[in-house]
């Protein structure tokens, strides 16, 4: 049966096809899956079901059930419910400021209220799509068995991926009123990075604590959960992880809860989204000083300005920004593991520097160089492509370098030797993750860098080999450093082989260049 | 007696993309001379702009810019010219002072020339009091007079422009046409393409009418049209082409 065009239906129709047409499974300028990619989904589909019959036997031997497995499934939820906060905040600004349709929407005879509606639709699909795929072989699976309370599954993933939704909405819709569109725009991003990232900088915090100093922390909060009502097996807080389980009343008070927090959200706020939507339409004539004298102060050299150019649009770039600050995001945990006072530096700061110091690298060279937006202004000027292109490489390498430069001289203070070794191995893997995207990058647009991998897959091979080779040598290096022992000799072996393959893959690189134009 | 190298020369100049897209122009642009390139859609000319430009590199043929040999010494030939594409792009996230800087910078201008200069055609062009905003919220017109001011910041001697009119308002229009009339006036030479005939009537001292990558009429108006016994420049324009 089809929807009458114009209703409500009609036009989630249309999103869901937009969606299906935009997903990643669908790139290459094909709106069909090629067999390749069914083959692929359906094997990782098979797979997961297999992997599900597994946990299942294991978890509910003779079908029995373990109440305390509540405690894992709420976490487990938790976590989920940050990414789909994430998605959500992103997927919110997007239905704001990115989506070019909405006053093709709202200039139509479809009511505000509708067109709201449906949007939220989709950005509660969106969010909830990947873990319906990756959790529902659970629920076919054990009802397969005949557990059918593993429906419960899908509940709270729809439920919490409304709930998600509607926070993220409302979150983005708050901030444009508090904030102004434009910084919205920026938070809601950065707030999406940071979601997304939480999980991580948790899990980094409990290390820390449980790894040094307070070794006790782990066994305290076992006990702690042991003793107090709150967090015992039966307590609310685990209450949602009893609805994945499939417990008949936390199921429905999730299942209320989403459909509340929906009615809510669309009730409450779809007049509010037409009037974020103005306020975004007129936010890209936003006047950063709105009077006073213009200022000029032009730079002398050609290379300066180059470079400031590059940092002010990836400044002012909020997605790519976010973008770029995710991976600053993951680089916190391991400036406080190398501030702290006690231990030398472990291997795992040398890796972990140069893995994220050259990936960050790699990110920003490919915007700035690959990503330039007006390649014909440069090449239809005089100036020499080599100093341009310098200038962009440097412009590349410098932000990461500042970002380390302060914490590896306090290693060099505190353990010079490895504080050395361990700078050596992030400059060379800053300085040859650009040369690689110098050498390998093809001309790409900027709004593709999540899809930047793919498109150019020779330079995401040799910026990866380079990457793992340079966090391998800094953890050879630092190891060798702290070892002096009878495992030094194969230390260094191993090391001499990673640096031989890092410089293999940079003298590739640069045999197989290719020339921007 | 350097005076009288022209501004552009083309000689036997071609390039295929499959089929010829520029199929043997020779070409003369005075210096101090407006030159109308006119063609229908696909006829050439936008690529034979990107050639002269050093954007595209012919398959034959050669390019001369105010004498000087654009493959022998292409910095050298580009330091002179400017080229303004029908769709510039702009760096959404700069604001018109910042990508007047840049500009500047490519063309390697010393900060004490650029910078009055800027703000004169920032003046010039009423963009003076947008100049603390970013270029993405700017209209067609005013992205159009903002690429414009940065093709005009190193002074060049030829200004290429690639349908510079499109999609502008009468007012923004005319000050790019003044513009152009007053870079001519100061001994500049501009070549333009344009599907605004009256424009190259009014406005162009010759007129080049391009057809499947050849030029297959040059002259004055009046000249085209004691070729063609036509009255207006479109009579001449659609029967050169073709298309009456």
């Amino acid at each position: 049966m089809t929807a009458p065009p114009g209703s409500s239906r009609w036009l989630l129709r249309h999103e869901l096809r937009l969606a299906w047409y935009g997903a990643a499974i669908n790139k290459g300028g094909r709106r069909r899956m090629g067999w390749a990619s069914i083959a692929v989904w359906t094997l990782a589909w098979i797979t997961l079901h297999v992997l599900a019959f597994v946990v299942l036997r294991k978890m509910t031997p003779g079908g029995v059930m373990d109440p305390r497995l509540a405690i894992p499934a709420t976490l487990v939820l938790a976590a989920v419910a940050t990414f789909m906060l994430a998605s959500s905040l992103k997927a919110s600004v997007m239905a704001l400021f990115e989506r070019g349709d909405l006053d093709l929407l709202l200039s139509s005879p479809l009511s505000s209220r509708s067109i709201f509606t449906v949007r939220l639709l989709g950005v509660i699909v969106a969010g909830a799509a990947l873990y319906l795929f990756l959790f529902g072989p659970l629920v076919h699976v054990g009802v397969a068995l005949g557990q059918f309370h593993w429906v419960g599954v899908y509940v709270a993933i729809m439920a919490t991926a409304t709930l998600m939704a509607c926070l993220g909405m409302l979150l983005t819709l708050a901030l444009v009123r508090l904030l102004g569109a434009r910084r919205t725009r920026v938070l809601a991003q950065v707030l999406g990075a940071v979601a997304g990232a939480l999980l991580f900088l948790l899990s980094q915090a409990y290390s820390m604590f449980s790894h040094t100093g307070d070794s006790g922390a782990a066994e305290r909060t076992l006990r702690h959960m042991a003793e107090s009502p709150w967090l015992a097996p039966d307590s609310p807080l685990w209450l949602p992880g009893r609805a994945v389980l499939g417990e008949p009343l936390p199921t429905l008070g999730m299942a209320l809860l989403g459909i509340a927090a929906f009615a809510l959200t669309v009730g409450r706020t779809h007049r509010f989204f037409v009037h974020g939507v103005q306020e975004a339409a007129g936010s890209a004539r936003a006047v950063g000083k709105p009077s006073g004298a213009m200022r000029l102060r032009f730079r002398r050299s050609l290379f300066d300005a180059v470079v400031v150019k590059e940092w002010r649009l990836i400044a002012r770039d909020t997605h790519l920004l976010s973008q770029v600050l995710l991976q600053l995001v993951y680089l916190a945990p391991m400036l406080f593991l190398i501030l702290r006072k006690n231990d030398a530096p472990g291997p795992a700061i040398g890796a972990g520097l140069a893995l994220l110091c050259s990936s960050l690298t790699g990110s920003l060279a490919w915007i700035i160089v690959s990503a330039e937006d007006a390649p014909d202004l440069l090449h239809s000027s005089p100036a020499a492509g080599r100093t341009v292109k310098l200038a962009k490489l440097a412009a590349s390498v410098m932000p990461p370098l500042l970002l380390v430069a302060l914490p590896l001289l306090w290693l060099l203070v505190r353990a010079p030797l490895a504080g050395f070794l361990i700078g050596f191995v992030v400059v060379a893997a800053v300085l040859s993750a650009a040369l690689i995207v110098g050498w390998q990058g093809r001309p790409a647009l900027r709004s593709d860098f999540k899809m930047r991998g793919k498109e150019n897959f020779l330079c995401t091979v040799f910026e990866s080999v380079n990457t793992l080779c340079w966090g391998g040598l800094g953890w050879l290096l630092v190891s060798l450093a702290a070892d002096s022992g009878g495992a030094a000799g194969s230390t260094a072996m191993m090391a001499a082989g990673v640096l031989a393959a890092a410089l293999l893959s940079l003298l590739l690189a640069w045999l197989l260049r290719k020339r921007l134009v | 007696m350097m005076n009288d190298t022209p501004a552009l020369q083309l000689r036997s100049l071609r390039k295929a993309f499959g089929r010829p897209a520029v199929d043997g122009i020779d070409l003369s642009v005075r210096r101090g001379e407006l030159y109308a390139l006119l063609g229908p859609n696909g006829a050439g000319k936008t690529t034979t702009l990107r050639m002269v430009t050093g954007l595209l590199a012919p398959d034959s043929g050669q390019i001369e810019v105010l004498g000087i040999d654009l493959a022998g010494n292409p910095a050298a030939a580009k330091q002179k010219m400017a080229y303004l594409p029908d769709d510039p792009l702009l760096y959404g996230k700069l604001k018109p002072t910042e990508y007047l800087e840049f500009v500047a910078g490519l063309w390697g201008i010393a900060p004490e020339e650029a910078e009055p200069r800027a703000r004169r055609l920032l003046d010039w062009l009423d963009l003076a009091k947008h100049a603390h905003e970013l270029t993405e919220g700017f209209s067609r017109g005013m992205k159009q007079k903002l690429a414009l001011a940065g093709a005009l910041i190193h002074e060049p001697e030829l200004l290429i422009l690639d349908e510079p009119l499109t999609g502008l308002d009468a007012a923004a229009a005319r000050q790019v046409k003044d513009l152009l009339v007053s870079h001519v006036a100061q001994g500049g030479t501009v070549i333009l393409t344009t599907h605004i005939l009256e424009v190259a009537e009014r406005l162009a001292q010759r007129i080049g009418i391009i057809r499947q990558g050849r030029l297959i009429a040059e002259g004055t108006l009046a000249e085209l049209r004691e070729r063609t016994h036509g009255g207006s420049l479109e009579d001449v324009f659609l029967q050169l082409t073709e298309q009456a």
